[in-house]
């Protein structure tokens, strides 16, 4: 699985490719907890970009939610956006759609998080 | 249409056996909004072997096949490791708060809510789970 990332002032978009099963949970949470890690005060916002990915696991659902706790905690805004059909149906089926704001595009999720500190 | 593979429970034979899902699914020419739900009950009940079934020093051999008839997929994937009924995990609470919520359980749980039908049996030594969905309607 590919991962880019784009910066837009406070926030950071994390823009995941392809196919997010078991064999590249552990390389996509290392990603994104070098990115929180590395945070500080540079940083407002978080947003997964799921436009391009085809495919995710419970193991890659795992992921997303380590990132939306360690984001809450760091007092980071949390979100994701773009979701295709059938990933949506899996974070639906979990619930996880209930506990990380999921908007239908970058630009309605751009518009909700914060562009300074929370 | 029938297909048949073996894997050691070995979490690198994942990839092959998505791949062998998705040569079954050309072939076959089914559409493709199913795939997803079958490549994760693949995902799901076969790294549940890996993690799970396999004790230490000896990884079992992973039988999946694949079975079409009238419009309806099956997918059964054995094992010969200890006795286990995926099925009898109890339910995530998908309800939880963030902080609260376990991933534990939910992969069995995803799987049973995607599928029509899901049933376990322990048969001559072997662990035999099976799923099946319509994907596609049936011929006239």
């Amino acid at each position: 699985m590919n991962v880019r990332l784009e910066s837009l002032s406070l926030t950071t978009i994390v823009m995941p490719e392809g196919r997010l099963d078991y064999g590249a949970a552990a390389g996509f949470q290392a990603q994104v907890e070098q990115l929180l890690a590395g945070a500080g005060t540079k940083l407002a916002g978080v947003i997964i970009d799921c436009a391009g990915l085809d495919y995710v696991s419970s193991a890659g659902l795992r992921v997303f939610l380590l990132a939306a706790r360690a984001s809450q905690r760091a007092g980071l805004s949390f979100a994701i956006c773009a979701l295709k059909p059938a990933v949506r149906e899996v974070f639906d089926l979990s619930g996880f759609s209930r506990v990380i704001v999921v908007y239908a595009d970058r630009a309605a999720a751009l518009a909700h998080t914060p562009q300074g500190p929370v | 249409m029938k297909r048949h593979t073996s894997v050691p429970s070995d979490a690198a034979q994942l990839s092959i056996l998505t791949q062998f899902l998705q040569e079954f699914w050309s072939a076959a020419d089914l559409p493709s909004a199913e795939t997803l739900t079958f490549e994760l009950a693949l995902e799901e009940i076969f790294m549940n072997v890996v993690m799970h079934g396999s004790p230490a020093g000896r990884a079992p051999r992973v039988e999946v096949s694949l079975a079409l008839c009238d419009g309806c997929l099956t997918l059964m994937i054995e094992d010969d490791g200890p006795s286990f009924d995926p099925l009898s995990l109890a339910a995530p609470d998908v309800t939880a708060s963030l902080e609260e919520r376990r991933v534990g359980g939910l992969g069995v749980y995803l799987v049973r809510q995607m599928m029509d039908a899901v049933s376990y049996q322990r048969l001559g030594g072997r662990n035999q789970l099976s799923m099946t969905k319509r994907v596609r309607e049936p011929t006239q």
